[in-house]
């Protein structure tokens, strides 16, 4: 009885020092980054229904899959029969192999003799320009192009007949231009070349405001950090001292949270937290959000990226993540690691396919193509929409999913923000 | 925030050396020859103007024209024989003119 009646009391002084510790605000910091960062979990994080980016193409991908859904056609069994030689008009099929408005066509990948007058082809596949000499039947090559899976399931090749890239009359064409094909590419400029072409090197001081627009952003994101919202409240009110506070965050980030059943990057605990504590509107995808992002992952810069790997709910997302870094997507028909694994560091036609370790330490990034900031969600979704598959809305459990696995694979690099890049 | 200008100048220099200057406006620069979605003219707003001197005395200047692109980059050279600051002034279509100094120390 005694023994019960000290128990209680203890455990009431304990609570009381806590308490007390974490109201003395600043000195309570370590406590304050061990409470659960309180977030709005009652909406999405970006707009509904998701609309893509206006100046993005519009073209309706539903018919094939994406990484929420399973829609593509299944891979036909067997090789279409052709009787009787193609006869096609080679002189068309020379302009569709290197037409680049049917998803980059065969030059992205290929190098074809004079094809494109041999611009920039890539070296993802093997080089084509003597296939001519090579003694295949017809039929073998109508298939092989129509969907090359027939003869090699294990091909990162588009189905180019079979997902509708091309009609039969145009791959009969392209058959005839195979056919002509018999001596190796003579190359216009040592660079037209994919295996002499030398890697892209990016060397800009991306943390240099002259050099990098997107350093600005974290001007942008410093103001707002003080502004007050309707609530009277600013992130300065709890967070005065973000130098310190964030040091290390960012790097930590992505991170699974029971809280919402997935796991969840910097910007969309940006939406989240500022939702239900100053009330501030920052969607994903919005200048504020991105503004937000760049400053928080700049905060952190210099530590090694190192997320939470080990718990349970990050374990599974990895696999998740992992399986879905390998599933088909789209009317090409490719996987994350069919450009970014099995093809990394070769080129598709003039652009050169990273592998994943240094895909992420850079993000946010400004785009000098673009003059936007992008975070990895945005990259995500272009990496589908450039694949032809519909994109997801930025804060799909998905994205979450494969930004952990990237993470993952990137561990102990140091944070850049805002990079810079084309 | 966002729209203050970018300035690059040596903290220190030797009497008599030529040191070189980056000056970066964020500005939208607008031609005023582009039109919006519903035909009409988008109003020129361009930086027209800008102006560097050294104590007061001026080392460099520029007319800027509607064809000079978004964010203007001026990189240039000035000697300095004497301890001073330098003046950077960019005067915008709209009569704004927005300005940042920075000292440089010769010895």
């Amino acid at each position: 009885m005694r023994a019960g009646i000290v128990a209680v009391g203890t455990v009431a002084v304990v609570a009381i020092v806590a308490g007390a510790f974490i109201g003395a605000g600043s000195t309570g910091a370590k406590a304050q980054t061990k409470k659960v960062a309180p977030l709005d979990l009652s909406a999405a994080a970006s707009e509904r229904p998701w609309k893509r980016y206006g100046n993005w193409p519009s073209r309706d991908y539903s018919k094939f899959n994406t990484l929420a859904n399973l829609a593509s056609p299944a891979a036909p069994k067997e090789p279409r029969k052709i009787t009787g030689p193609i006869a096609g008009n080679a002189e068309n099929g020379a302009k569709l192999v290197a037409d680049r408005n049917r998803g980059g066509s065969c030059l992205a990948c290929h190098v074809m003799g004079p094809a494109g007058g041999t611009n920039l082809p890539g070296n993802v596949a093997p080089d084509l320009s003597e296939i001519g000499n090579a003694g295949r039947e017809d039929e073998w090559l109508f298939n092989y192009v129509y969907d090359g899976r027939v003869y090699n399931p294990e091909t990162v090749m588009p189905p180019w007949g079979s997902h509708g890239l091309f009609n039969d009359a145009e791959i009969n064409d392209i058959v005839a231009f195979l056919k002509t094909l018999k001596s190796p590419a003579v190359f216009k400029t040592v660079l037209d070349d994919p295996n002499k072409r030398p890697a892209p090197v990016e060397n800009r001081d991306n943390l240099d405001p002259i050099e990098n627009p997107g350093m600005w952003t974290v001007d942008q994101a410093q103001a707002l950090w003080k502004k007050r919202t309707a609530s009277g409240f600013s992130c300065n009110t709890c967070h005065s001292n973000p130098e310190t506070q964030f040091k290390t965050w960012a790097a930590s980030m992505p991170k699974w949270e029971p809280r919402l059943d997935k796991v969840l990057g910097v910007e969309e605990f940006i939406t989240r937290h500022a939702a239900t504590t100053t009330g501030a509107k920052w969607l994903m995808e919005s200048e504020d959000n991105k503004a937000m992002s760049v400053y928080l992952h700049f905060l952190a810069n210099g530590n090694p990226i190192k997320v939470d790997t080990e718990s349970a709910g990050a374990k599974a997302a990895i696999e998740r993540g992992k399986e879905l870094s390998q599933r088909k997507l789209g009317q090409l028909n490719f996987a994350c690691t069919d450009c970014h694994g099995i093809s990394a560091n070769k080129w598709i036609r003039g652009q050169w396919l990273g592998e994943p370790k240094g895909q992420y330490d850079h993000f946010p990034t400004w785009r000098t193509s673009q003059l936007k900031i992008w975070d990895i969600r945005q990259r995500f979704q272009w990496c589908q929409v450039n694949i032809r598959a519909d994109e997801l809305p930025p804060d799909a459990k998905e994205y979450g999913d494969i930004e952990l696995y990237l993470a993952s694979q990137n561990e102990g690099l140091k944070l850049s923000v805002p990079g810079i890049r084309h | 925030m966002a729209d203050s200008p970018k300035i690059r100048v040596p903290k220190t220099a030797k009497k008599g050396e030529v040191v070189e200057i980056k000056t970066l406006m964020p500005h939208v620069m607008e031609s005023g020859q582009r039109k919006d979605k519903d035909g009409k003219p988008i109003p020129r707003k361009i930086i027209n103007k800008f102006t560097a001197e050294f104590n007061g005395k001026p080392v460099f200047s520029a007319n800027l024209e509607p064809a000079v692109a978004a964010n203007p980059y001026l990189q240039f050279f000035a000697k300095v024989e004497e301890s001073g600051t330098f003046k950077f002034a960019w005067t915008d279509d709209d009569g704004t003119v927005i300005t940042a100094e920075q000292k440089i120390d010769v010895a």
